[in-house]
């Protein structure tokens, strides 16, 4: 992956990565719930992508339930919609101590390791996606309850910390064998927490990950979608070698504070402009964050979260067919 | 430093057992409840909320201050009741129905409660029937619509449609928001409020009682 992370500097147009996975589902006849639950379908479901749209990389689904799952948590499935999570399963020290570390596969982990085994199978490179410590632990104690316990309850929260790093250490080995060129960690709840804070609940223990895993053949791409990107300081000291913002950061201020050898990707709004927005708005957003980023090679065109369920196939052409007209403008001299 | 200026410092550093004391204190000196209320614990969160729009502290702090702020209302609340301190207005606030998500819900509600209004908050999972009956019987002039998913969002509309055409239609104004939710969206449902943040979200209730 070092490699491809230096053809995307020396390139001298731009590619894209949008986090994409659920789009298809309509592309391939499938369900939502046929995705999370199947894991040759959800290979099947990204191929499908890679057939219809020419994105630089392809990803897991982004289910941010299936971590918590594997340890215990109650889970809501509906049909056409991500899963949810709906109990609490830590509230106090004494649960933190006896929650038990699960085996990588436990629950529907298998599903995604297996997704991604069937896509690595058909194409290159594909990342498996996965929730970040913090953002488990707040599923795993309650999102307020975690939050609070920043400054209430630090030292538990470290002890569930320890073991959801543990957890994420050991699934993020899964996609490596299982022959994924790297992994995206999700860690939105790190976006509500101040930068201070985010270094000592989420950074200190996705370095863990990195560090892991993360070599020549296998990236680390930490996503963080809270915030307007200060956090990019903390995000960096992870030593992820892509990091990947949310649609309220400032891109222009992240590129200025991102060190040029690691990719950043970001941040086209995934609801308001590519499922909502017309083939015109999401032209305009896509130019405009061209525009934005054009000094810097090392900026991947990507949305700020992952496309949700539902959004058009037209409205992800459009943000393709925009990216292409960029690059034929930069090649032309045209200053669109 | 003066008692109500010490609450509102010990509500903003979210120190609530100092805030309990202190509101008993307070009471106990004769100092108006309406006073303990508006210039202590309001005080205190109207400065977290600054802070947090500028983003010099971040939703946990909002949080441990929220805490002490209702850890002194409730101090104070049997006082306020007992001095007939007229409510500055009622919300009913939940997450739309198929919807579990509550951070954002959460948070609303805590600001809302720091600015001074009685906040019912009712869940998640929440059916139009309730929104309307909770608004019904706690005399909310304002009901508040949580989503954090493009497939419950348009539940809103479902909400908008069965309040307009119920009996509390006039004397109600209802505020939506949410990550997908947009002021278009609001727009287009006839949502009488769109609050991008949470703490827009009370800036925009103010505008709503007013008017």
């Amino acid at each position: 992956m070092r490699q491809w992370t230096q053809e995307i500097l020396a390139s001298g147009g731009r590619c894209a990565f949008p986090l994409m996975a659920y789009a298809g589902a309509d592309l391939s006849g499938m369900s939502i719930h046929d995705i999370v639950s199947d894991g040759k379908l959800h290979g099947a479901c990204i191929t499908a992508l890679a057939t219809r749209f020419p994105s630089a990389a392809f990803i897991t689904a982004m289910d941010l339930s299936v971590e918590a799952e594997a340890f215990g948590s109650e889970t809501q499935y509906l049909e056409n919609e991500t899963p949810t999570i709906t109990g609490i399963i830590v509230h106090d020290a004494g649960e933190a101590d006896s929650l038990t570390v699960p085996s990588v596969g436990a629950g529907r982990t298998g599903v995604y390791l297996e997704a991604a085994a069937w896509a690595a199978k058909e194409i290159s490179p594909v990342f498996g996606c996965l929730i970040g410590p913090f953002s488990l632990a707040g599923r795993l104690c309650g999102m307020t309850e975690t939050l609070m316990n920043v400054h209430g309850e630090p030292e538990m929260l470290h002890r569930v910390l320890n073991k959801t790093t543990e957890f994420l250490v050991n699934y993020a080995r899964g996609f490596k064998a299982a022959g994924a060129n790297g992994i995206v960690i999700a860690e939105p709840a790190a976006g509500l927490i101040s930068p201070a804070h985010c270094d000592a609940f989420s950074s200190h223990y996705v370095s863990s990950i990195v560090d892991a895993v993360q070599d020549e053949e296998f990236m680390v791409i930490l996503h963080n979608c809270g915030g307007s990107g200060i956090h990019a300081a903390s995000m960096a000291s992870t030593g992820a070698a892509g990091l990947h913002f949310g649609n309220s950061a400032d891109m222009k201020m992240v590129m200025k504070t991102v060190l040029p050898d690691i990719l950043v990707f970001g941040n086209l709004d995934p609801v308001g402009v590519v499922r909502n927005g017309t083939g015109d708005d999401i032209r305009l957003a896509t130019l405009q964050l061209l525009r934005d980023t054009a000094g810097y090679p090392n900026f991947v065109l990507s949305t700020g979260c992952d496309v949700p369920p539902g959004t058009p196939l037209q409205n992800i052409d459009s943000f393709f067919s925009a990216l292409a007209e960029y690059n034929e403008s930069v090649i032309c001299g045209r200053c669109l | 430093m003066e008692l109500l200026q010490e609450i509102a410092v010990k509500v903003e550093e979210g120190k609530h057992l100092d805030v309990v004391s202190l509101v008993e204190k307070c009471i106990e000196a004769g100092i108006g409840a309406g006073d303990i209320l508006n210039k202590g614990l309001v005080e205190g969160m109207n400065s977290i909320g600054i802070k947090f729009r500028n983003n010099e502290v971040f939703v946990p702090e909002v949080l441990v201050a929220a805490r002490a702020m209702k850890a002194g209302l409730e101090v104070v609340k049997p006082v306020l009741l007992k001095e007939k301190v007229q409510s500055k207005g009622t919300i009913v606030i939940g997450t739309v129905m198929g919807d579990l998500h509550d951070i954002g819900k959460n948070i609303v509600c805590y600001m809302l409660q720091g600015a001074g209004y009685d906040v019912v908050d009712i869940g998640i999972d929440v059916s139009k029937e309730k929104f309307i009956e909770e608004a019904r019987s706690r005399g909310a002039q304002i009901i508040g619509l949580s989503s954090l998913l493009t497939t419950t969002m348009t539940y809103m509309k479902d909400v908008m449609d069965a309040v307009r055409n119920s009996d509390i239609a006039e004397n109600v104004r209802v505020i939506v928001g949410g990550a997908p939710v947009t002021r278009e969206f609001a727009d287009q449902i006839g949502a009488h409020g769109y609050a991008a943040d949470a703490a827009s979200a009370v800036d925009v209730v103010k505008v709503l009682l007013q008017a």
